[in-house]
Formats: structure tokens, sequence, C-alpha cells
């Protein structure tokens, strides 16, 4: 083979450059297409960008190779030699640029994409901080119902123990760690007497009145931790007693410090005034026992010798001494006698007669008597009688004596500071269904230690000869004897007291007679 | 520590330095010499420019592949990217080489006595010639290498659609 003919290079230029122009505008086309999809899409834009620098590329070019080779096969070669420069320029200068589509183009690409790396995942963290920020929303939601019924129990929780502390009847109270009070119910203030809308800063050292007591607290709160049932006597804003009993827990922290107390106090005052009052009863009744044996034993010789005596005052002439020892022995022996039914009456073994009455009219009847020495002796009587007092069933002749009795001992008590006022006073006790009388009066009072001994027969601070000390035996025993019972209030008023004159108050409950029934009943 | 020793003119020195510096151009101008203001372009430079074009586009070429291979090795139209630019390769160098012989060869190796369809290649075939022959062929890559690129945006294009490769 000596040559080789270049028609099919010439024909695969030719055709080869139709096809290249045909397959560089169908790929720009695509490349077009994926722009108009996603503009925002810079790799292809890139791929656009590039298609179109090749379209121009390969157009120029095979344009080129078409007018040459159409250019010389019509015999026009040397036309094609004056093109063949700027055609072959033009393709050089946009091969160039080909080049530099490609290269910064695509660098552009790969900026692009790590900006889109970040974005994704600046989307991905963005996408997972929405879930975490869902997730904490759940959260969230499901905490504020939890919150929700938690504060609810917490408020439940708090109005039954505010309800608890606010209408216990006991006192309750919370100390801090130097034992002074942070809180205290109302029940407790009005124990102890203090303002309930603003009561004074208080200390356990200002309740305690004794203050072994005290001690005894802090050494059990300190070493157990607790104090139970301890029986104290607290100190009330007016100075008087108020007997409590205490419980009470310590509050430790986490380090076992004491920060404070918590405590119950029970007013056992009235259970103390009972439990002194059911003592008294008991003892005046084996007293009454006693006396009523005595006296049995006594009446019968007092008898024989009233007898005896008064049969020999018969012999004798009214002159002579024999007759005046024996009217001795007889007004004595009388004097006996009614000791000895006085006895009789404290200790109920004397007979009565029981019939419907008013204690107005008794008063009215005692007051008849006594009221002129009363007054001479520069006592001044005061009445506070209730006008429809209930009738009472009772001795009308017992009773005047108990009023008698109680008259006389504040007369007394009145007669060393050369007079006084003495009130009487009645009413309706509708919750008990008794009739209460007072008698007052602003004498020395009663001395608290012998307090507990003024029933008892045969006690008496009146001088030898001025009483026998069963005035208010008797009367106690006639009292009882009616079904009622009497108290002694001294110094009797605790806001107007004096120190000189803190006077005594008789206090007598009768039981009402529910029937209007003015018969006459006899034991 | 550098520091330099002021020196001071007084105002004659100052003038006779003023006009030397004046008279200066007078003296270029007086006695002109070549002076190779504009650089010409004379004829190789034409094909040096078109060849390094090429290896511009070559290099281009390599480096798109290397990235494509690097960062988009899923999908199908990438892979048909990557084909076009191997064949691009391929059509760069036989252009160059092509370009190349032709500079080789002058116008004895070829008779056009029928006329231009009827051209000849004239031998003895050396290897100069026959790689001038077979590049003046170089459609037969260069038309696969656009086939591949049309495949490749074709299948962009579709699997955009179906969310696949973008």
């Amino acid at each position: 083979m000596t040559t080789l003919p270049l028609f099919p290079a010439i024909f695969t230029d030719m055709a080869g450059s139709v096809l290249v122009i045909v397959l560089t505008v169908l790929s720009l086309r695509y490349a077009y297409l994926l722009t108009r999809r996603e503009p925002d899409n810079f790799l292809w834009g890139f791929l656009f960008y590039f298609c179109v620098t090749l379209t121009v590329f390969a157009i120029s070019r095979a344009m080129g190779h078409l007018v040459k080779q159409v250019l010389l096969i019509g015999g026009h070669g040397d036309v094609w030699h004056g093109l063949a420069p700027f055609s072959g320029g033009l393709n050089t200068l946009l091969m160039i640029s080909l080049s530099a589509v490609i290269v910064f183009y695509h660098k552009g690409v790969e900026g692009y994409q790590a900006i889109r790396a970040k974005a994704l995942s600046l989307k991905d963290a963005n996408a997972q901080l929405n879930e975490a920020a869902d997730q904490l929303r759940k959260m969230n939601l499901h905490l504020e119902e939890r919150v929700e019924a938690r504060t609810a129990e917490l408020s439940d929780s708090e109005k039954k123990f505010r309800h608890f502390f606010t209408n216990s009847m006991d006192m309750v109270y919370f100390c801090n760690a130097e034992n002074r009070l942070v809180n205290m119910n109302r029940s407790g203030l009005e124990m102890l007497g203090y303002p309930v809308d603003d009561p004074p800063p208080l200390g356990l050292v200002d309740l305690f009145l004794h203050e072994e007591e005290l001690d005894h607290y802090f050494d059990s709160m300190l070493k157990d931790g607790f104090i139970r049932d301890q029986e104290v006597e607290f100190v009330k804003a007016d100075g008087s007693v108020l007997y409590v009993h205490v419980s009470a827990n310590g509050v430790f922290d986490e380090s076992g410090k004491f920060t404070g107390c918590e405590g119950i106090a029970k007013d056992l005052t009235r259970v103390k005034l009972m439990m002194g009052q059911l003592a008294g009863s008991e003892k005046m009744a084996s007293v009454g026992q006693m006396a009523a044996g005595v006296a049995h034993e006594i009446n019968t010789p007092l008898g024989v010798i009233l007898g005896y005596a008064q049969l020999m005052m018969d012999d004798f002439d009214s002159d002579t001494e024999e007759r005046q020892n024996l009217e001795v022995i007889e007004r004595q022996t009388k004097a006996c006698r009614k000791i000895v039914a006085d006895l009789l009456k404290f200790s109920r073994q004397s007979e009565s007669a029981r019939e419907q009455l008013s204690l107005n009219e008794v008063i009215g009847d005692v007051m008849a008597v006594t009221e002129h020495t009363l007054n001479m002796n520069h006592i001044t009587v005061h009445r506070d009688l209730e006008p429809d007092l209930p009738l009472v069933i009772g001795d009308a002749e017992k009773l005047r004596q108990v009023l008698v009795n109680f008259i006389n001992n504040a007369h007394h008590a009145m007669e060393e500071s050369g007079g006084g006022d003495l009130y009487l006073e009645t009413r309706t006790l509708p919750a008990s269904n008794e009739v209460a009388v007072m008698v007052r009066d602003t004498g020395h009072g009663i001395p608290e230690k012998i307090r507990a001994q003024i029933f008892d027969p045969f006690f008496t601070t009146k001088s030898v000869g001025k009483g026998t000390g069963l005035g208010l035996s008797v009367s106690y025993g006639i009292i009882q004897e009616h079904g009622g019972r009497i108290e002694v209030v001294s110094p009797a008023m605790k806001d107007l007291i004096d120190e000189q004159s803190p006077g005594t108050a008789f206090h007598v409950y009768l039981p009402i007679h529910a029937e209007e029934n003015s018969d006459v009943i006899k034991d | 520590m550098g520091c330099s020793k002021k020196v001071a003119y007084n105002s004659r020195q100052v003038k006779l330095m003023t006009g030397l510096l004046l008279l200066l151009p007078g003296l270029i101008v007086l006695f002109p010499v070549q002076a190779w203001a504009l650089q010409t372009h004379g004829a190789p430079e034409g094909i040096i420019v078109h060849q390094m074009a090429h290896v511009f586009y070559f290099g281009a070429l390599v480096y798109l592949f290397w990235d494509l291979r690097r960062t988009m090795s899923q999908g199908r139209g990438w892979k048909f990217l990557q084909i076009f630019c191997l064949l691009m390769m391929l059509w760069n160098i036989l252009a160059f080489v092509g370009h190349q012989t032709h500079l080789i060869m002058d116008a004895a190796d070829f008779s056009h006595e029928f006329g231009y369809l009827s051209s000849m290649m004239l031998g003895p075939f050396s290897a100069t010639k026959l790689i001038n022959y077979f590049a003046r062929l170089d459609h037969l890559i260069l038309v696969p290498a656009l086939i591949f690129l049309f495949l490749s945006l074709r299948s962009i294009y579709r699997s955009t659609a179906e969310g696949e490769d973008s």
C-alpha cells in the first residue's frame, strides 16, 4: 500500500461535525432543563455553562470544519486559507474558555457543595433541634401537667394542714433553732391570752413558768429528738398559770443540726380543776360520813346531859348558885346540840322540806334580816337579780342558811377594811339548765394555800369563839343535797385586781325544776 | 541597627542635579537604538497557543474527571460524565498529536491530483504519517464522547425527577 485515501477522513470530519453540533445542542437542552427544574442548584448551573461553552466551541469548530471541507471540495482553498486563522483562533479561544469554565466553575461547585454540605448539616442540626424542641415541648407539657397535679396535691395537703393548724382546739406552735416561736395557731394565742392578730414576739422561755420544766424540755429535745406528754405550766399574758400537756418533735437538718421544733399543747386547766373538785368531793364525802357518825354518838349523851340538867334545875331556887351552874350546863349543852345539828346538816342526815322556790325570794328574805347590819358596817349591797328567774326545788330554810353563811363570811372579810361592797347576782344558765347565784365581796380574799380547805369542817380563820368552822361545810352539804355545786373564785375580779381587796366570789349552781308544781315534797 | 548618615547638600549642588535629570530625556531622543516596545507574533505562535489550549483543556478534563471520581461516585449520569471526560482527554491527546504530526509533514506527503475528495496520503508510511491519518479521524472519539455527555445529562435530568442523583 503506497497511498491512503483521505476521503474517510473527510467524510468522518463532515459527518462528525454535524453529529457534534447535534449532540452538544441536545446536551445543552438537558442542562438547560436541569437549571429550569432547580434554578438554585449551583451544580446544574455549572453543567449548563459548561454545555453552553462546549456547544459554542463545538459549533465553532464543527462549522469551521464543514466550511473548510466545503470550500476545499469546491476548490476554494485560497478562501479557506484566509479564513483558517480566524477559525483556528476562535476555536483556540473557545477551548481555553471551556477549560476555564471547567476549572473555575467547578471550583465554584466545590464551594457550593461545601456550602451545601454545611447547609445540609445545618438543616440536620435544625431538624435535630426541632426534634429536641418538640421532645422538650412534650416533656414540658407533661412536666406542666405533673407540676399542676403535684401543685394541686400540695395545695390540698397545705389546706388540710392549714385547716388543722388554724382550727385545732389545742395549741400548735413552731419554733426556730433559737427556740423562738415562729408560728402559733389561734387557739394557742387565745389560751395564752395574747392578741391573735398581732401577737408579740415570744420564745419558749417566755411560756414556761418553771425553769426546770424548760430545761427538761430542751434536754429531751436534744437527746431524744422529741418530748411526749410532759405536763408543764405556762405563763399566760395576764400572769396566771395555764396547765398544759405538751408533746413536741425536734426538726433537724441533713447534718443532724437542730433547726427548730414543732409541738402541740393541750389545755389541762379544766381537767386539773375537775380533778381537784373530785378529790375535794371525795374528801368532803368521807368527812361528812365521819361527822354524821360523831354527831349520832354525841347527840344521845348530850340529850341525857340536857335532860338531867333540866331536871336538877327544878330542885334548886333560881337565885342559888347551883341553879345558875345548871343553867350554864343547859346553855352549853344546847350549843353543843346546835353544833351536832349542823354536823348532821353537813352530812345530810337532817330532815329537809322541798318545794319550788325562787332564789330571788330567798335572797330577799336573807337581806331583810342582814342588810341593816351590813349597812351599819359600811357595806353597800348591790343587787343584780334576774327578774324571771326559774324556780328551783329545795328547802328554803336551808338555802337561806347557805346565803347567810356566805354573807356572814363576806361581812367578816370586809370588816377589817372598814366596809366595802357586796354584790348579789342571779342569772339563768340555759346551756347547763341551771340557776346561778353569786355572792361577791371586796374583802381580803382567800389565800391560795387555804383555798382547798375552806369547806373542811371546823376549818376557820376566825379567832376562837367567833366561829365554829362549820358554816361553809354545812353550806357545801346543803348545796350537795340540792344537787347543786359551789365554786369559789378568789381573787374575784381579775380585771379589777386590788391587792388590798381582791375579793371573793361564791357561785352556787342549782338545777332548774322543769315542772310548775308548788306542792310541798316531804323527804 | 541600620542608622543612615544624612548628607547635607547646598543649593548649588541641588540645582546641578536637577539640570542633569532634565537633560537625560533629550540625550535619549538624540541617540535612538532598537527599543522592542511592542512584541510581535510570528507564524508558529498560533499553533503553539492552540496546542497549549489543548494542554489546558486536557488538564481541565483531568481535574474534572478526578473531582467527579472523588465526589460524584453515585449515579449513572455521573459515570457517563466521567466516561465523557476520559474520551475527551483521549481526543485531546489525539488532536494534539495530530497537530504535531501535521507540523512535521509537508505538502509532498499528499496528492490532490484527482480533486480534493480523491486526495491521497502518499507513502512510504511512517509512524508520523499513520498517526496523522488516524488523527484526522478524531471524530470517531469526539462523537462518542459527546454521546456520553448527552447520555449523562439526560440521565441526570431524569434522575433528578426521581430524586436519586441530585
